[in-house]
């Protein structure tokens, strides 16, 4: 069965059809709730919503779009609500545009090895860098530069222009890039 | 500050705006010819590109009994 018949099928209340879609799309919901919040625990809690949310609209799922790309728009969706709940504090990167800009580049970029997985300061450094970038920043850096949506399909996921989803990735870059290079000069 | 450093700045401003786009207007390709000349902006460019890859090859797996909690919660089954 293709997944426009699976989809089909589960509208009519097909568990097994659902139960397939849910398998399908665990794994990249998951793993792509994980990018965002950078914590199992909240991952997993966003996966269920994600998934809960999924049954409950399915049958307002028009095709237009790909499955993929609604079920990623809800996890956006359900991070940027959990998020705006904790009120955590964020780097401003609103300002200060020259300010993003820094030319300091540390013999680390040049050290570390391709596997990251294996690499745990690694991962710490990057683990430390994201959670300080506010969620908005935060969901257009992994839509577009990590997950390889364009700008446009960004924009429609995140409810941004194209000029704000621009804006929001080229500050988002250069605050992780910054973000790093000081800690390989730590 | 002096102009050198002016234009590093909208260079790499201009690095962290238009990284995957169309790199062959005119303004890329006078981008281009600054980074051949310029090794501060040509580590910069580098560095963001490794950022990006850091960040897309940093992938978790999900745990099993996550999967097994998901089913539950949803009310399906494994076939």
């Amino acid at each position: 069965m293709n997944e426009e018949e699976l989809i089909k099928t589960a509208k009519s209340g097909d568990k097994k059809a659902m139960t397939v879609l849910v398998k399908n799309y665990e794994k990249t919901v998951y793993n792509f709730a994980f990018k965002i919040c950078r914590d199992p625990e909240r991952a997993e809690n966003i996966m269920q919503e994600t998934f809960l949310s999924m049954i409950k609209s399915l049958h307002q799922f028009d095709g237009k779009s790909k499955l993929s790309t609604w079920l990623y728009r809800i996890v956006a969706n359900h991070c940027l609500m959990e998020a705006r709940k904790k009120k955590h504090e964020f780097v401003s990167i609103d300002d200060d545009e020259n300010g993003l800009y820094d030319s300091s580049y540390h013999a680390g970029w040049e050290a570390m090895p391709v596997n990251i997985i294996e690499n745990k300061e690694l991962k710490e450094i990057l683990d430390e860098a994201i959670q300080k970038l506010s969620p908005e920043y935060r969901v257009v850096f992994l839509l577009r530069d990590v997950e390889g949506f364009s700008t446009e399909e960004t924009g429609e996921m995140t409810e941004l222009s194209v000029p704000a989803v621009k804006s929001r990735l080229h500050r988002a870059r250069a605050f992780l890039r910054n973000e790093i290079n000081k800690a390989f000069e730590k | 500050m002096n102009d050198d450093k002016k234009i590093c700045k909208e260079v790499m401003s201009h690095i962290c705006d238009s990284l995957g786009e169309d790199l062959d207007s005119p303004k890329c390709i006078a981008i281009k010819n600054h980074l051949d000349e310029c090794p501060d902006c040509s580590n910069y460019f580098k560095s963001v590109e490794k950022t990006i890859d850091f960040y897309k090859k940093y992938n978790v797996e999900l745990p099993e009994e996550a999967h097994n909690r998901l089913l539950d919660v949803l009310g399906l089954k494994e076939d």
